[in-house]
């Protein structure tokens, strides 16, 4: 028989190893490589953004974006107003169908002791049909914006392909209105939920236009920053024997990205809520918040396109342009950087990837190592589950950390 | 039905995006209207339970690329009935297998390090290894598609492959030819039930559903040395169809 007990619900292969007698943990990734900033080398620039949401089924539209970005500054290029709330609007479309997914399907389930997402529909028939329309509405916006509601087909270098009509995006406004009331609904519910104590001092780090900024997770208040031109050098990744994924820190200190990360970046306060940033099971709580933020979002982008005149105009290369472009995205598992380095003819000589789950790795184990630490009591059996619950939490995307 | 005598299916990912299974669930309604046929006795990425016995229906996502995964492919086909792949990476390699075996180990050097011990082999189809039944196409597998062929699975029945090409489709959705617009497009040798999503988005079809019966590649290469060079026909040959030969 051949052993494959890799952790369920999670995206992607993996597992922790604890020595139980040492009471130590580490995180084997053993996805298989692919290889991604190979696979690019000698395609055309038009090829990476394709390519490249191939890296992961769960935010191919984030790959897409950060690749297309990255182009685009390699380019010389300065997006139309309609092409930049476009993007935002697909963006936002996959922070809601990312995060409803890994809830409700992968997460949620520790909490509401059941084993699969589809169980829901027996136990909590009304959260089920909220669970379901949210992520109706946010692959709704995905496919009539991107094309298809994994790996799109419209967007393009300098623009799109294709943009929505006026007509499509009312239809968009008015499922985004009926859907407003489960958004809040799945706050509510986060809310309720009843998290395992854990405290970690971790680096939580978010993009915020052109800066990596970083705060402390037990102290929010003091902030940190540097250059996204800088990220290869501030985000420094480490190769690990037991494992096919890179493990990243920022600046040498252990770092969290995601929704909690984001929420704690953009000084979010909001009494009603004890989101505890020192928790990393609070980024479960940090997601459901992030899924009423997007929808929100979504609704006021569709309102200004409504308002303006949609430029369907794909903006040109520059005439002489750097041909050496880093793009970035938060992600909805936290900032993805993309770069690329083209000839003159647009063929693709360099890429590189830093994925968001590669900068929760270390934090990952440095996690499950505080939560033995802070459970001495607890049996190997508990702990286990506690562990398993810990991972999921972080909604890790293993297949993207091994690109 | 009661879920014991359901037939028995297990859904399982080798080294891919998952993006397939995501298709999957966003089936939504229709998902759990399939799943009240079935009895999933393991699948990773959607629950915890699992259960070792014979199976009846073995789904494959992904392209076994570890030697684990061989092994485990090779398992899997003795104890299932019938054994379906599901996606480009499972049907045909995927996109990991734009990188042949050889160019592997130089950039397992360039990206890991000299000293770094790699799990991957080469990134081939299923079918390289064991017999498989039925081929779901698509990177990723196009939705309507899954719930046909699923549901023919559950009658017992053997699928059947679309008799068309994309051009087909393409036509139904009222897309101007890309050919006759000196674009490349592989349609004309392309297995048609996409829909023709990515040429409706303004995207190349660069063959992700694989071959047609009887494809006319020479004519299609005719057209592509009028509209194009060398260089670029090879790119979209290797897109996702570099290890077809394999077949």
């Amino acid at each position: 028989m051949i052993k494959s007990d890799f952790i369920a619900r999670i995206e992607g292969h993996g597992n922790l190893n604890v020595n139980w007698s040492e009471r130590k943990v580490q995180l084997n990734v053993l996805e298989g490589e692919r290889l991604f900033e190979g696979i690019l080398v000698g395609r055309t620039a038009e090829e990476m953004h394709w390519i490249t949401p191939r890296i992961c089924g769960v935010c191919p539209t984030a790959h897409n974006l950060a690749a297309l970005n990255a182009l685009e500054n390699a380019l010389g290029i300065k997006l139309s107003q309609t092409t930049v709330l476009l993007r935002d609007l697909m963006m936002a479309g996959q922070m809601i169908q990312s995060h409803t997914l890994h809830l409700f399907f992968l997460s949620l389930p520790d909490y509401l002791g059941i084993d699969r997402g589809t169980e829901l529909a027996k136990k909590n028939p009304a959260l089920f049909k909220d669970a379901l329309s949210l992520k109706d509405v946010s692959d709704y916006i995905v496919k009539i914006v991107a094309g298809r509601i994994v790996h799109p087909t419209t967007s393009t270098i300098g623009g799109f392909h294709k943009i929505p009509t006026k007509q499509d995006l009312e239809k968009i406004l008015g499922k985004l209105e009926q859907t407003e009331k489960a958004a809040f609904k799945v706050v509510k519910l986060a809310s309720s939920l009843d998290y395992p104590e854990l405290k970690v001092d971790l680096e939580l780090v978010a993009q915020v236009n052109d800066l990596v900024v970083s705060v402390s997770s037990v102290n929010i208040k003091g902030r940190k920053q540097s250059s996204i031109a800088n990220y290869k050098s501030d985000i420094e990744e480490e190769v690990k024997s037991y494992s096919t994924a890179k493990f990243a820190r920022y600046k040498g200190e252990v770092m969290l990205v995601g929704s909690l990360a984001r929420l704690a970046v953009s000084g979010y306060s909001d009494q009603s809520y004890k989101l505890d940033f020192a928790n990393p099971f609070h980024n479960n709580f940090a997601q459901a918040i992030e899924i009423l933020y997007y929808h929100q979002k979504a609704t006021n982008i569709i309102r200004k396109l409504l308002k303006s005149k949609l430029d369907s105009r794909i903006v040109k290369p520059s005439k002489s342009p750097s041909l050496f472009g880093i793009g970035v995205i938060e992600a909805p598992r936290g900032g993805l950087y993309h770069e690329v380095r083209l000839d003159k003819d647009g063929i693709i000589k360099q890429a590189n990837i830093i994925t968001p789950t590669v900068q929760n790795l270390s934090s990952i184990e440095k996690s499950a190592q505080a939560l033995l630490n802070q459970n001495k009591s607890r049996s190997q059996k508990e702990l286990e589950r506690l562990l398993v619950m810990l991972v999921r939490a972080y909604d890790p995307c293993l297949t993207c950390s091994v690109h | 039905m009661s879920k014991n005598q359901a037939p028995k299916v297990a859904i399982y990912d080798f080294t891919d995006c998952e993006g397939c299974e995501v298709e999957l669930i966003s089936l939504k309604e229709k998902l759990l209207v399939l799943e009240k046929r079935i009895n999933i006795v393991d699948w990773r990425l959607g629950q915890e339970a699992k259960e070792n016995g014979p199976l009846d229906i073995a789904i494959i996502e992904g392209t076994p690329i570890t030697k684990h995964e061989v092994n485990l492919l090779k398992e899997l086909r003795e104890k299932s009935k019938v054994l379906i792949a599901l996606g480009a990476c499972a049907c045909l390699g995927g996109i990991p297998a734009i990188i042949d075996k050889r160019e592997r180990f130089k950039w397992y050097k360039k990206i890991y390090g000299e000293k770094y011990r790699p799990r991957g082999i080469d990134a081939l189809p299923l079918a390289v290894y064991v017999k498989v039944d039925f081929l779901i196409h698509g990177c990723p597998v196009n939705g309507d598609e899954l719930v046909r062929i699923l549901q023919d699975l559950l009658a017992g029945k053997i699928p059947k492959y679309r008799g068309y090409s994309v051009c087909f489709e393409c036509k139904q959705e009222s897309n101007p030819c890309r050919l006759l617009d000196k674009k490349s497009c592989l349609g004309p040798i392309t297995q048609g039930g996409c829909q023709a999503v990515c040429i409706s988005g303004g995207s190349p079809c660069y063959g992700c559903f694989g071959l047609r019966e009887d494809p006319n590649i020479k004519a299609l290469l005719k057209i592509l040395d009028d509209i194009t060079d060398q260089k670029e026909i090879k790119r979209y040959f290797t897109m996702f169809l570099k290890r077809i030969k394999n077949d």
